[in-house]
């Protein structure tokens, strides 16, 4: 054989997938490419903290980007937004036997009760007054024993958002007063930052993003 | 330069080592005088485990650390977190520890931790201990440290991988009788947890990249069953 045969070989077995994009990552693929690599790392990290042999709700999923990474290891994953051409593209990227989508404005819903409650890059775009809201439905959509995984850009990093960002931001947190109304919320809270595609648990107001984990719900 | 910009800058160098000049000397044990010499980065990891334990307990908690050593990882515990106590049964750490840190955040204390009565600690860590542990014995040590937790309390734990022993010199090998695979050490943490989160350590660098290339394992249980 030679290195094409070697080659045809390889590609043969990757068979024929094609998936489209939507709106929200063609944006950000041609103007900021190098988002996906650390959006994609910040789901890495959800998937490892609470996703394996887990039923997962992700709770404002747009185009589902981060679900083959959080349903890989897990036993379900349900992605919901209140974007339905987002929805849409989820639907037909990533829904399978493991994987479903609902288009829904999420605030006040019961989907369930899931083991673990993921929701990255949502709770800067909804007004401080429904933050209330917001964490009972984490806690609504949990079982027992349920987790709570939450990432938003940082605060201390606003000056340095692209003006789509500065604009859809409305509700930015620092990582004291993410950790502090987990904390209303939950008996355990563990306070993470990432920067580039790196988590790390280093000085919170240089943190570009910041995650809190929650578990043992009150 | 001038003599007396030259003169200025000493005695302003004088200043910063006049306030240094007021602390005891520190002292290194055998322990950590042999890490030191031998195998100086391993000081560098092994701060920084304790660094990220602490990180993750936060401020304002009481912290027990179980085979304390010279005590430097409970120092940094209390330091970050608080209120640290260690317990290791070599009387000889133990009393480098209690000369070495002196102050109302920290103490220590010679003991073999499975003979000590139960408390309700915040926090229970122990780094570089478990591989020690006779397997049939470990799962009474986890027993133990539940019954050392508050309801609310989160444990901590740090071990070499399996994986790395290979690459480990004879001295770091010595005594670990029970070296653990990640998914053996999450699922022992899984009986006495409700809620176990893995780490891996390389170098002082703590993520959670598969266990296969990690040298070091950290387990976080949270939510001690009953």
């Amino acid at each position: 054989m030679n290195e094409k045969e070697v080659l045809d070989g390889v590609v043969g077995t990757l068979g024929d997938g094609r998936k489209v994009l939507g709106k929200h990552w063609s944006f950000n693929l041609r103007n900021d490419p190098k988002r996906l690599g650390f959006v994609l790392s910040r789901y890495t990290f959800c998937a490892k903290m609470g996703c394996a042999g887990k039923s997962v709700i992700e709770l404002g999923c747009s185009e589902g980007i981060g679900t083959p990474i959080l349903s890989e290891s897990a036993t379900r994953y349900h992605g919901v937004d209140l974007d339905g051409p987002a929805i849409e593209t989820a639907k037909q990227n990533f829904e399978n036997e493991k994987c479903i989508f609902t288009e829904a404005d999420f605030l006040g819903k019961r989907f369930g009760a899931f083991d673990t409650v993921i929701s990255m890059d949502v709770i800067e775009h909804i007004p401080a007054e429904q933050e209330g809201l917001f964490f009972r439905t984490v806690i609504d959509n949990m079982g027992e024993d349920g987790i709570c995984i939450v990432g938003t850009p940082n605060i201390t990093a606003s000056a340095y958002a692209s003006p789509a960002s500065q604009i859809g931001h409305i509700n930015l947190y620092s990582a004291d007063r993410l950790a502090s109304v987990f904390r209303k919320y939950f008996h355990t809270v563990f306070q993470f930052g990432i920067n580039d595609e790196v988590v790390h648990t280093g000085y919170a107001p240089m943190a570009h993003y910041i995650v809190c984990v929650g578990c043992y719900k009150k | 330069m001038e003599k007396g910009k030259m003169e200025k800058e000493r005695s302003k160098w004088f200043d910063v080592t006049d306030r240094m000049n007021q602390e005891d000397d520190v002292e290194f044990g055998r322990h950590l005088t042999y890490r030191m010499e031998k195998t100086p980065p391993q000081m560098a990891f092994f701060l920084s485990h304790y660094k990220f334990a602490a990180k993750l307990i936060g401020r304002g908690k009481k912290v027990l650390d179980i085979g304390c050593g010279e005590g430097l990882g409970t120092w940094l515990l209390a330091v970050e977190c608080g209120f640290a106590k260690g317990v290791d049964f070599d009387e000889d750490s133990v009393g480098i520890a209690q000369k070495n840190w002196r102050d109302q955040r920290v103490e220590f204390k010679t003991a073999d931790f499975m003979l000590e009565a139960p408390g309700t600690w915040d926090a229970v860590v122990n780094f570089d201990v478990i591989e020690h542990i006779r397997p049939e014995g470990a799962k009474g040590f986890l027993r133990r440290i539940g019954d050392n937790l508050a309801h609310d309390g989160i444990c901590i734990i740090g071990t070499p991988s399996l994986e790395s022993r290979k690459y480990a010199p004879d001295v770091s090998r010595a005594g670990q009788i029970n070296v653990y695979a990640q998914e053996r050490l999450e699922a022992e943490m899984k009986e006495h947890f409700h809620h176990v989160f893995m780490f891996t350590g390389n170098d002082e660098v703590i993520q959670t990249m598969s266990p296969r290339a990690a040298d070091y394992l950290i387990a976080v249980g949270c939510r001690k069953r009953n």
